[in-house]
């Protein structure tokens, strides 16, 4: 038999024929190893979890096109191929137009966006009743419901015209003989529409004007006044603002009358640029913001009605440490797809206070624990030297040299510091796991790397807190075995 | 040249002299017993010759080398190679079989060998109970392993303080005659003990009294 086989099988009969005493200061380094992985478990798991918490404020980040290029689905794709998978929580894309209500001559910001992701980017949304999830479907803004008094299951009528035709766009149907027709935003935003008929030389020979949505017997005389009307008549397009003299106090009906003009298109054309659809409403949202002044459907929809596909913006929420997401952030910016990235920097730095501040609350703990451990494992062990006192004179008397006793107790402190490191790794993980659960509601990941960790680490501590127990060990005078003490 | 040699040895405490001006002389291979009354200085004595206590004064040859001078960690060597000890209290690590007790001794001294640790036990008649913790052994048995245990290295000088004090006759008789075989084989032998029996089967008694030799006898009755 080697030293080292008589060496292993005195350390386990130590401990294996003296459980209780042993069983004590097992208990002890299982213990400070349990709250030692735990919390160290919950110290990295926490940005996560305080991350997705943090999530629940919102978007962090946003992405808007930069100078000329769009912004649209299969860009928005690959930005976000930029940041790792995991770590986006959600990405919101978002079409901002006005659609009118005929029934109502009202027309109101209509936003086309992605639900299942507007769930996840915008928690905050309060909706009564349910988010769509079909086509031809909607949610209506409280303020909007109110003033129109639309309900969960009510249905409405919304169409698109577009009135916002470039004049090049619109030059195309100016030829001889022509019939136009278009509109522009007058006074608070309400729309005039103008019929305009061309003489054989492409002048304007006749114009109509519809002005009733304009103020009563002020915006609204545009559609009446001869004297203002005839100016029009033999005129070539595109109108200069100052061929037309405006109507007096009426100047910003009188703009929306020369731009409807100049982007007058053909009727033909014009008709086909007018959808109309009928849309369920399935609830109505509020927020408290100005969401409430919005309806919402789903981007297809509003693709369908503008034949448009671009997107005015996207609302990224990122779950990712302060220098992470400046870095995604940054990434995105410079991938050359036209759009720009910043970041909702109110959102991000409080998040990085909080956690800062966590992890340093949790540094803390796991440190006086860690002492607490060493303290009670010390106390422990020195128990275990005084009641082993005769043993130890007795192996001394027998030729044990101090290097030999130093051994023996270490090797018993590490071997108790090993094994109560790995119940407390695992017991760790289920603590962590049970914290996880009840503060933040989410269950974490096992940190493979955590069980040596923990292991080496309470053998180390087991090995310190030993120190003071072996010098009183080594101390022990051989002489007390003849005396008979 | 004798094996031990105690020249004018004194250990003083405080005011107490528990060996005062002590001389004697041990040869190889002798047998030697020590008596005196409580208190006067046999275990003090043993010590010192065990390497576990230096003297206030005096020297203490052994084999030639003045052990009185020598620093802790060569006296725990000398002790591990040249001497088995045997005390009154059979003391054993509880924890630890009977077999693996002789062990440990083999452990510190060199190779840890069961098979001949096994065989010390057959020494002592206790082979079968060699799975035994000293819990489930008899005081005369656990005071057997020690033997055991003492003779398991083959020292040179086997130091005994009361090896028979908590034993009753048939047990003592059993350990007396282990010294015998030790003392035909070679092995030098100081046992100190109260029981004149046990002291009239050595070759020379040496006994103490406050501290002091007081007198020596030769045992005439020796071997017969
Ligand atoms: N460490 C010590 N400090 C002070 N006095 C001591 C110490 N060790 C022994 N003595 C004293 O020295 C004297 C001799 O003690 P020792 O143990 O040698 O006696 P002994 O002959 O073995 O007695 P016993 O037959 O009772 O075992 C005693 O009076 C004892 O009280
Ligand atoms: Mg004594």
């Amino acid at each position: 038999m080697t030293k080292r086989k008589m060496f292993l099988r005195m350390i386990t009969a130590s401990l294996l024929r003296r459980r209780s005493r042993m069983l004590i200061a097992l208990l002890s380094i299982a213990v400070g190893a349990t709250i030692l992985s735990g919390l160290v478990t919950i110290y990295y798991d926490v940005p996560r979890q305080m991350g997705a918490q943090f999530r629940s404020y919102g978007a962090n980040m946003i992405l808007l096109p930069e100078g000329n290029s769009t912004l649209t689905m299969d860009t928005l794709d690959t930005a976000l191929k930029t940041i790792p998978e995991e770590n986006v929580v959600g990405a919101t894309p978002y079409r901002y137009v006005r659609l009118d209500m005929p029934s109502r001559q009202q027309s109101f910001t209509s936003a086309g966006t992605d639900f299942s992701q507007v769930q996840k980017t915008s928690p905050y949304f309060s909706v009564d009743g349910e988010y769509p999830e079909k086509t031809r479907q909607v949610l209506v803004g409280k303020e909007i419901a109110d003033t129109i008094g639309v309900k969960v299951g009510s249905s409405m009528e919304l169409s698109y015209k577009n009135t916002a035709v470039s004049s090049q766009e619109a030059s195309g149907d100016w030829v001889p003989g022509a019939s136009l027709t278009g509109s522009a935003e007058g006074f608070n935003e309400a729309v005039l529409t103008v019929n305009v008929t061309l003489d054989e030389n492409a002048a304007i020979e006749s114009i109509e004007i519809d002005a009733s949505s304009q103020t009563e017997n002020i915006g609204a005389l545009v559609g009446t006044d001869p004297v203002y009307l005839k100016q029009f008549i033999g005129k070539t397009l595109p109108l200069d603002g100052e061929d037309i003299d405006a109507l007096a106090g009426a100047t910003i009906s009188s703009q929306a009358v020369v731009d409807a003009v100049n982007t007058a298109r053909s009727t033909e054309n014009a008709v086909a640029r007018e959808n109309t659809e009928r849309f369920e409403v399935t609830g109505i949202l509020s927020t408290g913001g100005e969401e409430e002044s919005y309806i919402y459907m789903a981007l297809e929809d509003l693709q369908k009605l503008t034949g448009e596909e671009i997107l005015d913006v996207a609302e990224l929420s990122v779950s990712a440490g302060a220098e992470e997401l400046e870095e995604y952030s940054n990434s995105i910016t410079g991938a050359g797809l036209g759009i720009s990235s910043r970041l909702v920097k109110r959102v991000t730095k409080s998040e990085a206070s909080v956690l800062g501040k966590l992890q340093a609350l949790v540094f803390l703990v796991t440190v006086v624990v860690l002492l607490l451990t060493m303290i009670c494992v010390s106390t422990t062990m020195m128990a275990v030297v005084s009641e082993r006192r005769r043993e130890i004179g007795l192996r001394k008397a027998l030729g044990a040299s101090d290097g030999s006793i130093r051994k023996e107790f270490l090797g018993e402190g590490m071997f108790l510091g090993g094994l109560g490191g790995l119940l407390g790794a695992v017991l760790g993980f289920v603590f962590a796991q049970v914290v996880s659960i009840n503060v933040f509601g989410s269950s974490i990941n096992f940190q493979p790397l955590l069980l040596p960790v923990t292991v080496i680490v309470s053998m180390a501590i087991a090995a310190v807190s030993c120190q003071l127990p072996i010098k009183r060990a080594v101390a022990i005078d051989p002489a007390i075995v003849l005396k008979g003490e | 040249m004798a094996l031990l040699e105690l020249k004018n040895i004194s250990k003083i405490y405080g005011e107490l002299k528990a060996l005062d001006n002590v001389s004697i002389k041990v040869e190889k291979g002798e047998w030697v017993a020590i008596m005196g009354p409580s208190g006067s200085g046999k275990s003090t004595m043993m010590n010192i010759i065990g390497c576990m206590d230096k003297p206030s004064m005096g020297e203490v040859l052994l084999d030639g080398v003045d052990i009185s001078k020598e620093s802790q960690k060569k006296l725990t060597d000398i002790r591990r190679d040249k001497i088995g000890l045997i005390f009154q209290q059979f003391h054993m690590v509880t924890y630890l079989t009977a077999v693996e007790n002789v062990m440990v001794s083999q452990y510190y001294h060199s190779m840890p060998d069961e098979e001949e640790a096994l065989e010390a036990l057959g020494r002592v008649g206790l082979r079968e109970r060699a799975k035994h913790l000293p819990s489930q052994l008899s005081g005369g048995e656990q005071q057997r392993v020690c033997v055991a245990r003492a003779l398991i290295n083959h020292p040179e000088l086997i130091l005994a303080d009361e090896p028979t004090g908590n034993l009753d006759e048939a047990n003592e008789n059993i350990v007396l005659d282990l010294f015998r075989q030790l003392h035909n084989e070679g092995t030098t032998l100081i046992v100190v003990t109260h029981d004149p029996e046990v002291a009239e089967a050595a070759q020379r008694t040496i006994v103490l009294e406050h501290g002091r030799v007081a007198r020596e006898v030769i045992n005439e009755n020796f071997g017969k």
